[in-house]
């Protein structure tokens, strides 16, 4: 046996016990902090840790938070930027709150996200601030969303929800108004590519999110609840992915959509890859939020402006038009320190002053409706007319605290259909049908 | 004097190590707290048995661990055969040979994430030059998508496989290359029947570590295609990351993290096993 040689262990050891006690000594980013202002630290001044990703419009974020803490100068908002991606700023967030961190007050919380939230005791409950009164001021969507058992532990930020986008240009070239129903789409897409090949030979006839993620669910029930198909049955006790509509619709996106009009290289775009293709004059017709106005129109990013339309999604025959419902809630921490700061705080970015603000300088859609009717709003997006009543219409995502393991199983179940074009539905649908059912049973187990 | 790396080793490797053990045989949903934390036994582990999801993630693991260790073997016997021999630069090509290994993964990830990307593309522009609506979109296909993820770790890691042989041929002596000459030998009999021999011991090592590592493979998938098209590219370590972080099922997740742990340990008590096995032999000889 070949004799261990005698490691230098002690300055081995010491050498990596200091780089571990290095990494882990908390970091002080408080010098780096332009809102600072050392004449107003008083003795009553609390630091409120606000979890947020990078602003797409980063001026209008930083102006509202200056005039918080000129407001509140006892407040100081320490921003902590996350990942853009919902899935990933999800788990950075859940991260710290199943340890119990007390170093998070203010978070965002996707509308999929309260009932989870809720039931694992991660968002403190806000109904003893946030009355019935105040919250018939916002949209019903958002705040039914973040209702679990009777008690709210969001306040709506913005709204969200799918709508088409299309080439104003093109469709008036040929023309077309914008279609009604999906098979019009394509057809209409089809005329388009064709006679403009000669001149646009890259131009694509769709564009939308179709990567393994959880924008994918929000493209799929827009197309399978628009043919009277369904996720889950009414009271979500079953999986109805195998409902011969739903099939359908499934069948639909995969050979006329993906295969065809929008290349399969959408199974590799989120929204920011999809809108890209859009404002760059590739694409015909595009899904995609509200906030896709604002980029599709401005200058700095975009090669359409002026020349973009925006309608409701089509629908089936037969079906209706179905929008699915997005959108962000500001959220507590139910550790943290400061809860009537952070309660302050909120009050204050969901006001109607500051929804009006980040609706005009950032296209953001507001919760509150009565902003729809402000004339200041109205002439910045004056596409909000129409919208009003498809945001409030909306529909959301079904409503339980296993939300992220069904959506994952929902992801698979999609992203398999549509990567291959001999896949076999069906038997990928019973599949994910008897998983989800499992978890839908454990969440009712613990209901009772 | 041995107390405080011992303290060390115990704190940062086996409290989490028995901690994943003993959670991987509970039930625990972290969005479902009024489950409690049941001691469920083996149950965890039978369902990843028969999960046909782990199964595939198993599969596509074992595919990658296979393709890109042997690739990695090949390119990097090139590449340590090349840096052997003597010639003017070598130093700097010594250097420039281990930047891929030195750039962090996640940062090579982005950058293959780029090559392939379907509008801009390096790959798409070398293959169809200007003529965009043909460019192809490399990451969308099941089969591409797993093949570049395999091709981003055969970048990176070539060059390490490559200064483990570089040692492994600078221990061969001379005077046998110099008897085999002598003896009429041309150049491809002396490497047959001199330098691989003689690297067997190299070799292994370099599978050995190849392996294990090509086996937890994660920030790649991550970056590259979070689970790719279909699962295609997920990865065991992959899908307990989303199993363990975004679902909140802790002992599910622990179970998967623990079984990879399993199957590293047995296969590198096996190749130990070879390897001394081999080493006692030459000494013996």
């Amino acid at each position: 046996m070949p004799r261990i040689l005698p490691m230098p262990f002690l300055p081995i050891g010491s050498t990596l016990t200091f780089f571990v006690l290095l990494l882990c000594w908390p970091t002080n980013i408080q010098a780096s902090d332009p809102f600072v202002k050392e004449s107003d630290i008083s003795l009553t001044q609390s630091v409120l840790h606000f979890v947020t990703w990078k602003a797409d419009q980063p001026k209008v974020w930083d102006e509202a938070i200056g005039r918080f803490e000129k407001a509140h100068p006892h407040i100081q908002i320490k921003r902590e930027i996350a990942p853009h991606s919902s899935t990933a700023y999800h788990d950075l967030l859940t991260q710290k709150l199943k340890n119990h961190d007390s170093s998070l007050d203010v978070f965002f919380m996707d509308v999929i996200w309260p009932a989870e939230f809720a039931e694992a005791g991660w968002a403190r409950p806000l109904d003893d601030w946030f009355s019935p009164a105040q919250q018939e001021r916002f949209l019903p969507g958002p705040i039914r969303a973040g209702t679990y058992r009777q008690h709210i532990y969001g306040v709506p930020s913005r709204i969200d929800s799918g709508m088409l986008y299309y080439r104003l240009d093109l469709l008036k070239k040929y023309g077309f108004q914008p279609p009604h129903t999906w098979e019009e789409l394509v057809a209409q897409a089809n005329t388009i590519i064709k006679r403009e090949q000669a001149s646009h030979p890259a131009l694509r006839g769709y564009s939308g999110q179709f990567k393994q993620y959880e924008g994918l669910v929000c493209d799929m029930m827009e197309f399978i609840l628009s043919n009277n198909g369904s996720l889950l049955n009414d009271n979500h006790s079953l999986s109805t992915l195998t409902n011969p509509q739903t099939l359908k619709a499934v069948e639909f996106v995969r050979d006329q959509m993906i295969q065809q009009l929008a290349s399969p290289a959408v199974l590799t775009y989120e929204e920011p890859e999809s809108l890209a293709i859009f404002v760059q004059g590739k694409s015909v017709f595009h899904r995609n939020w509200p906030y896709a106005w604002g980029l599709a129109n401005d200058p700095r990013h975009s090669k359409i402006v002026g020349m973009v339309g925006v309608a409701p999604l089509p629908h089936f025959p037969n079906g209706r038009s179905i929008s699915t419902l997005g959108g962000w809630l500001y959220g507590i921490s139910a550790y943290s320190k400061h809860p009537k700061e952070a309660w302050t705080f909120i009050q204050f970015m969901t006001s109607s002053t500051m929804q009006k603000i980040f609706a005009v300088d950032a296209a953001l859609a507001p919760s509150r409706p009565a902003l729809y009717f402000n004339r200041e709003v109205l002439q910045a997006n004056p596409q909000y007319r129409d919208f009003l009543p498809v945001f409030q219409a909306a529909t959301p995502r079904p409503q339980t605290p296993v939300y992220p393991i069904i959506s994952h199983i929902w992801q698979r179940f999609f992203s398999r259909v549509l990567a291959s074009s001999h896949s076999d539905i069906l038997q990928e649908a019973q599949r994910a049908d008897q998983q989800i059912h499992h978890f839908l049973t454990l969440a009712r187990h613990n209901r009772s | 004097m041995v107390i405080p790396a011992l303290l060390f080793v115990s704190v940062f490797t086996l409290y989490p190590t028995i901690r994943t053990f003993l959670l991987s045989f509970h039930q625990i949903f972290l969005a479902l707290p009024s489950l409690g934390q049941p001691f469920v036994g083996l149950e965890n582990y039978s369902l990843l048995f028969n999960d046909h999801v782990s199964q595939q993630a198993f599969l596509v693991t074992v595919g990658f661990v296979l393709l890109s260790t042997m690739a990695e073997l090949i390119l990097g016997l090139g590449i340590a055969l090349v840096i052997h021999e003597p010639f003017k630069g070598r130093a700097g090509v010594r250097a420039a040979v281990l930047i891929p290994w030195a750039i962090p993964t996640v940062v090579a990830s982005q950058l293959w994430r780029f090559i392939f990307n379907d509008q801009y593309g390096l790959a798409n522009l070398i293959v169809f030059g200007n003529h965009i609506s043909q460019y192809i979109p490399w990451l969308a296909f099941p089969q591409s998508a797993f093949l570049i993820i395999v091709l981003a770790d055969v970048w990176k890691t070539s060059s390490f496989v490559g200064l483990l042989l570089l040692a492994g041929l600078q221990i061969i002596p001379e005077d046998l290359y110099d008897a085999a000459r002598i003896d009429g030998a041309s150049a491809w009999q002396r490497f047959r029947h001199v330098t691989l021999p003689l690297l067997k011991p190299a070799f292994l090592i370099a599978l050995l570590f190849r392996t294990i590592d090509a086996f937890r493979v994660f920030d790649l998938v991550f970056v590259m295609t979070q689970g790719g098209p279909g699962d295609a590219t997920q990865v065991i370590q992959f899908y307990g990351y989303k199993t363990f972080f975004t679902e909140g099922r802790i002992g599910y997740g622990s179970a998967i993290s623990v079984s990879v742990f399993l199957m590293i340990v047995f296969l590198s008590l096996f190749y130990i096993r070879s390897i001394g096995s081999k080493l006692l032999a030459r000494e013996q000889s």
